[in-house]
């Protein structure tokens, strides 16, 4: 009797605890909703369509910070996406070699290298020289943020696959080239596509690696790779330190908009990839 | 001629001595099975026959090891697997892609064949082969992973057979089959000894004397007797041999 009552003591502190953790995400998501959500329906397709209000009246819209974040996503994609994908294989593959092992720590001290830094880098390296902010400057810092996240899935998804796999496609009279990018790397792309959406849900969100690289023009459409280039969760950090009333509504509206992108691409793709059963 | 012959192989894991000084004939188109107790070197000596073993690091090869009378080591890797098929223990489709692609895969990747048509020609050929096209005929677009344990092994044998080799490496393919599914991985085995020859490794003297032509007895990567099944099983020559078919060591 009394193991039994200590046993429910235990199940219920623990189910108390785990809801704790959970509930500073419901309360961005409820705060997020309740605050954001009579913007936008204020706003209406204005709000996403729109440029910002002058100070002080109005709403307006966020619509070049929308379309900065998608660029931005978009350009870094292209950027950091074959690089780390290759890394990912070159890590599982040569595990003992010495670039391969380097590549790993490298990879996790990139998971965790604090994002400011890497828009100072790229200040540094592209924004001084070009003289100017720009899409391309932001896409790299971003890049350079989601690479490690995408490396790291791929390189363990790749370790997944049993080895019985890799003798049977070797059997078969092929290259390592085709063994790897022709036959393993489908077996490995669940783990593959869920660190890319990781890394761009991700990136979709960051503000640090942008502050000193993309620029962030509320008011400019994005007009060129050279030229900067606005962002989500830049502006909502821009407006929010304005003393105007209605940049505080604008901020939240915007930050609503952020996670509607952010929850749209993880969840639908997320469910949608098959599970590859080994 | 004989198709395989190892000459002097030893193979080395680290400092793992685990076949010693091995001399194996294995004529044409019979069924030449390898047998012995667990981790006795059977898979080892298996693998040195395509270079698969190459995927070892740590594995050393030395000796000879002749195809047709052409040593393997003098040949491009990929060249010796496309010419030597294997078939594993662990039943090992490709459960992400269809049926049809596991077979076709080896013939898209080496462009082996020059047209769709011929294509789809040789992969109903090869399933056919392994007594596999009746019964998916229908569902040639299902993942391999929907069929059955035993149909999935007689898939990767129509994987093998597609590259058209002249051997083919069975590892206990039966190993991890229930016995129907065994027995008709068995019949197939019998039926392709008449295009290919066959060498199976095997844990069980009754699976080797019911398939083999000839048979050698491997015991802790020696060789301990080699000749017909026949002979071997009714008058072994060695003690060892003797034991172990009575199930004394095993």
């Amino acid at each position: 009797m009394l193991r039994m009552i200590k046993e429910k003591i235990f199940l219920v502190t623990v189910a108390f605890l785990s809801l704790l953790t959970l509930l500073p995400l419901f309360h961005i998501l409820f705060s997020v909703i309740v605050k954001g959500l009579p913007v936008l329906l204020e706003g209406g397709i204005g709000f996403l369509t729109g440029t910002l209000a002058p100070p002080g009246s109005g709403l307006g819209g966020i619509a070049p910070a929308i379309i900065g974040t998608f660029v931005l996503v978009f350009l870094s994609s292209l950027i950091g996406l074959p690089i780390a994908i290759i890394a990912g294989i070159y890590a599982a593959e040569y595990p003992n070699s010495l670039i391969g092992r380097t590549t790993k720590t490298l990879l996790q001290i990139m998971l965790e290298f604090p994002t400011i830094l890497v828009g100072l880098f790229v200040m540094q390296i592209l924004v001084i020289p070009m003289g100017s902010y720009s899409a391309l400057a932001g896409a790299l810092a971003l890049a350079i943020v989601m690479m490690p996240y995408v490396a790291t899935s791929t390189e363990e998804a790749m370790k997944e696959i049993p080895f019985t796999y890799r003798e049977a496609a070797f059997s078969l009279g092929l290259s390592r080239f085709k063994v790897v990018f022709r036959v393993l790397i489908g077996m490995a792309r669940k783990g593959v596509l869920t660190g890319i959406l990781i890394g761009m849900a991700k990136v979709a969100g960051e503000t640090a690696p942008l502050l000193f690289s993309a620029g962030g023009s509320s008011r400019v459409y994005f007009n060129g790779i050279d030229k900067p280039v606005g962002a989500i969760p830049l502006l909502i950090y821009n407006l929010i330190q304005q003393p105007y009333e209605n940049y505080h509504e604008i901020a939240w509206g915007a930050a609503l908009v952020l996670m509607i992108i952010f929850l749209a691409i993880f969840i639908p793709i997320r469910l949608r990839i098959k599970e590859v059963k080994l | 001629m004989n198709a395989i012959e190892t000459i002097d192989l030893d193979i080395y894991y680290g400092n793992n001595h685990v076949i010693k000084s091995v001399n194996l004939k294995i004529p044409e188109k019979v069924v030449f099975a390898i047998m012995g107790p667990s981790g006795c070197g059977k898979s080892t000596l298996l693998r040195a026959l395509n270079r698969l073993i190459d995927l070892n690091d740590n594995a050393k090869v030395d000796g000879d090891i002749k195809l047709y009378g052409k040593s393997i080591f003098e040949m491009n890797s990929i060249e010796v697997r496309k010419r030597i098929g294997m078939v594993f223990q662990q039943v090992n489709p490709f459960p992400h892609m269809s049926i049809f692609d596991n077979v076709a895969l080896g013939l898209r990747l080496n462009r082996l064949t020059s047209s769709k048509n011929e294509l789809e020609e040789v992969v109903k050929w090869a399933l056919k082969k392994a007594a596999l096209w009746d019964e998916v005929k229908d569902r040639l677009n299902d993942l391999a992973s929907d069929l059955s344990g035993g149909q999935q092994q007689r898939l990767c044998i129509a994987r093998a057979l597609a590259l058209k080799p002249e051997v083919l490496l069975m590892d206990e393919p039966t190993a991890n089959l229930d016995p129907i599914a065994t027995e008709k991985i068995e019949d197939l085995i019998y039926e392709l000894k008449r295009d290919y020859t066959i060498v199976i490794v095997t844990h069980s003297p009754s699976q080797a004397a019911r398939v083999s032509d000839f048979v050698a007895f491997l015991y802790l990567g020696d060789l301990v007797e080699v000749g017909s099944t026949e002979e071997m099983f009714e008058r072994p020559r060695e003690r060892l041999t003797e034991k172990y078919l009575t199930g004394r060591i095993g």
